[in-house]
């Protein structure tokens, strides 16, 4: 960092000049070296609420993965020329240019069984699977010309989370935390839900920090009462107990600590007890739903086992867009597809693999939706309906599809997105974008999302091993015509 | 563990091999190779490559069929171009000042860590008296410019906290710390310093360190992150090497060579974990990206691992302003361009462990044979089918190799195939089975098929019953790299924007041009290209001005919290400058001489009077040098990661202090949300309690304790341990059962040691967490603690469950009121997540 950058960052952290004598620049104290920002850590409170680039839009994303890719030619980009081609082999035009997984030519184009309608002012296209969605045709904008790398999920997924195609990167919203800090000291900035029990498949790789500072990774929240590890009291123990070990455990650092007047460092573990003690407090509070009235349990699905779940989720994630968190990452979790546990990924077994996915998650996000909405949320919040990869358009084992990341659909809600909109197209049978020139990559998406955050992708940097990182890696721009 | 459906890939170890007269080995159809059949040449006798000489060899180039043309480029929707840094990234950082004179003399030569090490003479400083190793007067000279005096030295008990944290990653104990205390012999800290390094411990703590390099991990990365099951022999020939004092010369050829160097020493391919160890993803349906991936990976460690210099950023261009060219970059990867990772090598000569394993295993075969059989007769007629399904379903260029008679294989079609082989299995040939069941399109599909996929899948799950009695891990086999017993490398390419699918020069195995003229100079041997000996030759030369420089400056870092180059993974033109580039020098060049002696290094340091410092505060110091860059003042340091668990371990007494093995599974908080597979925490509660670094590394559950103490992540090599302070590690430290368990055995252990009188248990405490005795106003403090806390205590058992805490392991004879020994457990819970145990000063 040059003097100029770190005096932008010292600006930025809320350090400013005059703040830097408070960053532990002792002898015998913290390595406070300002030309790294990693080393500010030490001393001062890395979470520290920062100012962003310039006025953001929004002030918490809520990042809906699909976990295992669905299959969006099914949901929103209808083809009636698929459905008219059903049944014979892909012709070669549509083939150009793509690598794919199959010799001797790929399945037979494959429609599956759903009826279509229009709906809102906007008049966009659904699917008989997510009526409820349907409902919010004109609060979405729809990115029908996304594209990703990599034909394994493994790949893509990481590419999604965090730009890297090996683990290695920080996480989406590792770069937030990082750049914005957290706007509520008593709760992490960066939350991830998942639906069902177990982590999803390969666990922190997609909530990592990556070469950022561990301070900024994604803090799972679990199932149940007790969402953050270790947030209880073990049984032994009782509250009162706590607190007097507590003030004991501040006696006790007061007289080391006096020994090393400044050391911020030192200090800052004095507070973070206290943080501690009130996260045992707000952590549970944030996830608990009984103070919910039934009218917006029902809204997500509560009152229903199919739906329940994801609702219970996404019904936290409101809470956690109330308190402050900035980015929540959400995982769908797999249901029983014919007696064996599935994500989206439906190789076979399209109908009912989707049939129940969509199931699981078409009221509770209808109901984040328009709970959002209703609350004054929506313009503030930014939903970001997000997979891996789409599905092929030719079919699969007869039943299912192939992976497909030459073109598929995602879609945004609300953050200042330009709601009612559609940005690009697939070719007739929603295989390949049609207009390559409109291709929104991942990096894109999390440049417009940073955007949208206030966040410039390309100012947002990391000093790591004299390389200046930054969260698109050397790719991305923001989609002007996705917001308003 | 999964059974290779091609056992013969099992691959022809070179050294068994090599005697074949002449001919390239068949890889696939050879049995496997062992061990310590066969002498190898030494190939490191030869001189090193002659400095600007014209015989680069490139003897491969004419053995080498070329790949097939590059397939037409296909649109890169999906990769945009990358873009030009933006003017942030061209940031160079701001030179210190002191360092601007010398940056000026040297601009138009090399950049200073290209530069040959130079021997630095020993500056002449006015106190003499306190240079105790030549590191001091390197040390002083600076500081008495800036009118700076060094600090007292610590006293003993603080030193000896201090130096066994350091050297083992533990506390002292109270006996080790009292007879140092009181020893009055003139070398009392030699033979502390002897002590210390002569402990296997040592050799822990170090490989800790280098297992961060080292990217270690005991899985495979990647959504399906499968285990891999012996990787832990990589571990422990870490820990050897440091408790050997191997040189770090050598340790760093068998990391980079072993498979070449030491054909007939299992050693040497198991040291080649370090290439081995990259993050893996087994189900990649693209092969070719893949071996680009894997070789990308290795480049880039050794690149920052052993030469300090981020190779990669020279990947996708050329940057204006780093040294590295992407010519550089790619002749670089090119050294390992005929490697390819092998798993199941048999070990040398087994062992108890490994004959346990076998037992066990052949228990788990017996068991199940007859489900296996039925399972392989349903298979059986669609083996071929299931194989032929399995291939086709790569992606276009990864199918060319697959489908290409074996006659006709390059290099590069026999890496693929093998990569084929090795991610193959019997559950392939299952999922034919089950396309043909369920898919109408299949040729096979039929209603007979279905009722046989079902059976097979009663099969398999009736199989998963009796996983209890595989084996609980460890493997007989080891892992490591090989050329597959093949002399000829595929060519490499220099690829547009960093994208293989875009080749543009070829480019032969050379050395980073901005660094060195030297040309490597590359004997084939008969089983492998020789190219990586070559490289490790070069990384090890006495003249290479990086890989000395580069380590002693980790080790400095390690001792003073700060390398002499802060950027102890970059030593290019963006990292930073040394602050004390004589000193450096001196570490370096004196590293070489002791014939790259590690624990020689270390002693150095130990005994050097800035490490013998104390860390107090100074007004005058945080004047003149607020960073404490001169180290006028020693710098006090957060433990890591393991050093609190293994810390907490040892002051409860219950480290279960053994060497090396199969790493374990201690438990984890139960919301955690890993599955079973993933882990299986370790049956025998010894293990539970082993030191840190035998805990499974698996890369998608760090272990929680470890992971919110900024442990290392095992994605890429970690080069520095950050020091985060956060309320959820407040909240483990409070709250995780483990650790209030390690409190209540060190409660139990106080009462043992030092009876009833709560005076005496207060010392005993503070000696066993802090290396002292406690002062009476601590005391009073803590005492008064306990009285007021009695009433509580006594109030939690009005809960109706009468559950307290009371210390364990007591001896049968105590006598104890239990509501003081609820409160003293609380206590003694209290005082080790004070900042005085969590720190070492």
């Amino acid at each position: 960092m040059n003097d100029k950058a770190r005096r932008d960052f010292l600006i930025k952290s809320g350090l400013g000049a005059g703040g830097l004598a408070l960053s532990g620049l002792l002898p015998g104290g913290g390595f406070i070296n300002a030309s790294f920002a990693s080393d500010l850590i030490a001393g001062a409170d890395p979470l520290t609420p920062k100012q962003p680039h310039f006025p953001g839009k929004v002030k918490s994303v809520i990042w809906l993965h699909q976990d295992g890719a669905p299959s969006t030619i099914d949901f929103f980009d209808y083809k009636p020329e698929l459905i008219k081609l059903h049944g014979q082999e892909v012709p070669a035009s549509f083939l150009k240019g793509i690598k794919t997984s199959t010799q001797g030519g790929v399945g037979k184009l494959f429609a599956s069984n759903r009826t279509w309608k229009q709906y809102g002012q906007s008049g966009a296209w659904f699917s008989d699977l997510v009526p409820n969605i349907a409902q919010h045709a004109d609060k979405i904008t729809f990115l029908k010309s996304s594209v990703t790398v990599g034909a394994t999920h493994d790949i893509s997924i990481l590419k999604l989370n965090t730009g890297g195609l090996n683990p290695g990167r920080p996480s989406l919203g590792a770069w937030i935390q990082y750049a914005l800090g957290t706007a509520n000291p008593d709760l992490p900035a960066y939350v991830v839900l998942y639906n069902g029990n177990r982590e999803p498949t390969g666990g922190s790789i997609n909530w990592s920090s990556g070469f950022l500072p561990a301070v900024y990774q994604g803090t799972a929240f679990r199932p149940g009462d007790s969402p953050i590890l270790h947030l209880d009291r073990p049984e032994l123990i009782a509250a009162a107990q706590q607190s007097e070990n507590l003030d004991l455990l501040k006696q006790l650092n007061n007289k080391v600590n006096s020994a090393y007047p400044n050391d911020s460092e030192l200090q800052a573990r004095g507070r973070a007890y206290d943080l501690a003690a009130r996260m045992q407090v707000t952590a549970p509070e944030a996830v608990d739903l009984s103070k919910e009235t039934a009218a917006t349990k029902e809204l997500y699905g509560l009152n229903d086992d199919a739906t329940k779940s994801y609702g219970t989720t996404l019904l936290r994630a409101r809470r956690l867009v109330e308190r402050g968190v900035r980015f929540i990452q959400v995982v769908t979790g797999p249901q029983d597809i014919n007696g064996t546990s599935r994500n989206w990924d439906a190789h076979q077994d399209l109908e009912e693999n989707h049939g129940k996915h969509a199931k699981t998650v078409d009221k509770p996000i209808a109901g984040l939706l328009a709970d959002l909405q209703s609350r004054g949320l929506l313009d503030s919040t930014l939903v970001v309906w997000t997979s891996e990869f789409g599905r092929t358009s030719y079919g699969q084992s007869g039943t299912g599809r192939d992976h497909n990341p030459w073109g598929y659909t995602q879609w945004f809600a609300g953050g200042g997105f330009k709601a009612g909109y559609t940005h690009g197209a697939t070719d007739e049978i929603g295989l390949q974008v049609a207009d390559k020139s409109l291709a929104v990559d991942t990096y894109d998406v999390h440049a417009t999302v940073l955007n949208q955050l206030g966040l410039d992708h390309l100012k947002l940097i990391y000093q790591y091993q004299g390389r200046s990182e930054r969260p698109t890696v050397v790719y991305g721009k923001v989609i002007k015509e996705l917001i308003s | 563990m999964k059974k290779k459906l091609y056992l013969a890939v099992m691959v022809a170890l070179a050294g068994a091999v090599s005697s074949e007269a002449g001919s390239a080995v068949d890889t696939f159809n050879n049995p496997v190779g062992e061990i310590g059949k066969q002498k190898q040449p030494d190939l490191f006798s030869g001189s090193v490559g002659a400095i600007g000489g014209s015989a680069t060899a490139a003897p491969q180039a004419a053995q080498t069929a070329p790949v097939a043309a590059p397939a037409p480029l296909a649109a890169p929707v999906a990769v945009p171009a990358p873009q030009a840094a933006q003017p942030a990234q061209a940031v160079a950082p701001a030179a210190p000042a002191e360092n601007k004179v010398a940056e000026a003399s040297a601009a138009p030569k090399k950049l200073w860590s290209y530069q040959p090490v130079k021997s630095p003479v020993q500056p002449t400083v006015n106190n003499k008296s306190w240079v105790r190793t030549p590191i001091d007067a390197f040390v002083l000279a600076p500081l008495e410019a800036k009118g700076l005096t060094p600090s007292p030295d610590a006293d003993r008990a603080a030193y000896i906290r201090r130096a066994t944290i350091d050297a083992w990653g533990v506390i002292p104990t109270p006996e080790e710390v009292a007879s140092f205390v009181n020893d009055s012999a003139p070398d009392a800290y030699e033979k502390l310093a002897d002590r210390l390094l002569s402990s296997t411990k040592f050799g822990e703590r170090q490989a800790r360190r280098w297992l961060d390099l080292a990217r270690y991990a005991d899985s495979a990365g990647f959504q399906g992150d499968q285990t891999r099951p012996n990787f832990w022999r990589y571990r422990d020939y870490v820990i050897k090497a440091f408790n050997d004092d191997k040189p770090y010369s050598q340790f760093i050829q068998e990391q980079v060579a072993g498979d070449e160097i030491l054909p007939d020493k299992q050693e040497g391919i198991i040291a080649t974990g370090f290439l081995a160890g990259f993050p893996d993803n087994s189900n990649s349906r693209d092969l070719v990206q893949r071996k680009y991936q894997i070789a990308t990976d290795m480049t880039d460690t050794v690149g920052k691992v052993v030469l300090g210099q981020t190779v990669e950023c020279a990947r996708c261009h050329n940057h204006k302003f780093d040294k590295i060219s992407q010519k550089d970059y790619f002749s670089l990867q090119s050294f390992f361009a005929n490697v390819s990772a092998v798993d199941n090598i048999p070990v040398a000569k087994k062992g108890a462990l490994e004959h346990k394993y076998d037992e066990q295993w052949a228990k788990w075969e017996a068991a199940t044979k007859d489900i296996r059989d039925k399972q392989a007769a349903i298979l059986a007629p669609y083996q071929e089918k299931g194989i032929k399904y399995h291939k086709e379903r790569y992606l276009t260029d990864s199918r060319e190799s697959i489908f290409k008679p074996k006659e006709q294989w390059n290099a590069h079609d026999r890496w693929v195939n093998h990569r084929l082989a090795n991610v193959t299995s019997e559950t392939d040939v299952a999922s034919y089975l089950r396309d043909a069941s369920e898919n109408k399109d299949n040729p096979d599909y039929s209603t007979d098929i279905a009722l046989k996929a079902a059976q097979y899948k009663e099969l398999t799950d009736e199989l998963v019953k009796w996983n209890d009695l595989k084996p609980v891990f460890g493997a007989s086999t080891i892992s490591g790299v090989s050329e597959l017993g093949h002399a000829d490398a595929p060519p490499s390419y220099v690829f547009f924007g960093g994208d293989h699918e875009r080749k543009l020069e070829e480019v032969q195995p050379a050395f980073p041009e901005a660094i060195t003229d030297e040309k490597p100079v590359i004997t084939p041997t008969e089983f492998s290209s020789g190219r990586r000996t070559a490289l490790a030759k070069w990384l090890t030369s006495d003249t290479n001005p990086l890989t000395a420089r580069v380590y002693v400056n980790r080790i400095w870092e390690q001792y003073f919290g700060r390398g002499i180059v802060e950027t102890v993974s970059d030593f290019g033109k963006a990292g930073q400058k040394p602050v004390n580039p004589e000193l450096l020098d001196y570490l370096a060049d004196s590293f070489v001489k002791n014939g790259w002696s590690v624990k020689k290094l270390h002693r150095e340091i130990l005994l050097s009077g800035v490490y013998r410092q104390s860390s107090g505060y100074r007004e005058d110091v945080a004047k003149a040098d607020p960073e404490n860059k001169l180290l006028a003042v020693f710098p006090r340091k957060r433990l890591e990661a393991e050093e609190i668990r293994d810390s907490l371990l040892v002051a409860s007494g219950q480290l279960e202090d053994k060497v090396g093995g199969p790493s374990v599974f201690p438990p984890v908080p139960a919301n955690l949300g890993a599955s079973p597979a993933q882990w299986k925490v370790s049956k025998d509660k010894k293990d539970h309690n082993r030191r840190s670094l035998y805990i499974f590394t698996r890369r998608s559950v760090p272990y929680p304790l470890l992971s919110t103490f900024d442990m290392a992540t095992a994605q890429e090599a970690h080069s520095k341990r950050d020091v985060t302070t956060t309320p959820l590690q407040s909240l483990a430290l409070l709250n995780s059962d483990v650790v209030l368990g390690w409190s209540q055995s060190l409660a139990g252990r106080v009462i043992n040691e030092a009876g009833n009188d709560e005076s005496a248990q207060l010392d005993k405490l503070y000696q066993i967490l802090f290396s002292r005795k406690a002062s009476d106003s601590e005391k009073e403090t803590l005492l008064k603690f306990l009285n007021s806390h009695e009433k509580s205590v006594r109030e939690k058992i009005t809960d109706g469950k009468f559950a307290i805490s009371i210390p364990t392991g007591l001896k049968e004879n105590q006598k104890l009121d239990p509501i003081r020994a609820a409160a003293f457990v609380d206590l003694v819970h209290t005082v080790a997540n004070s900042n005085e145990f969590i720190y070492r000063f």
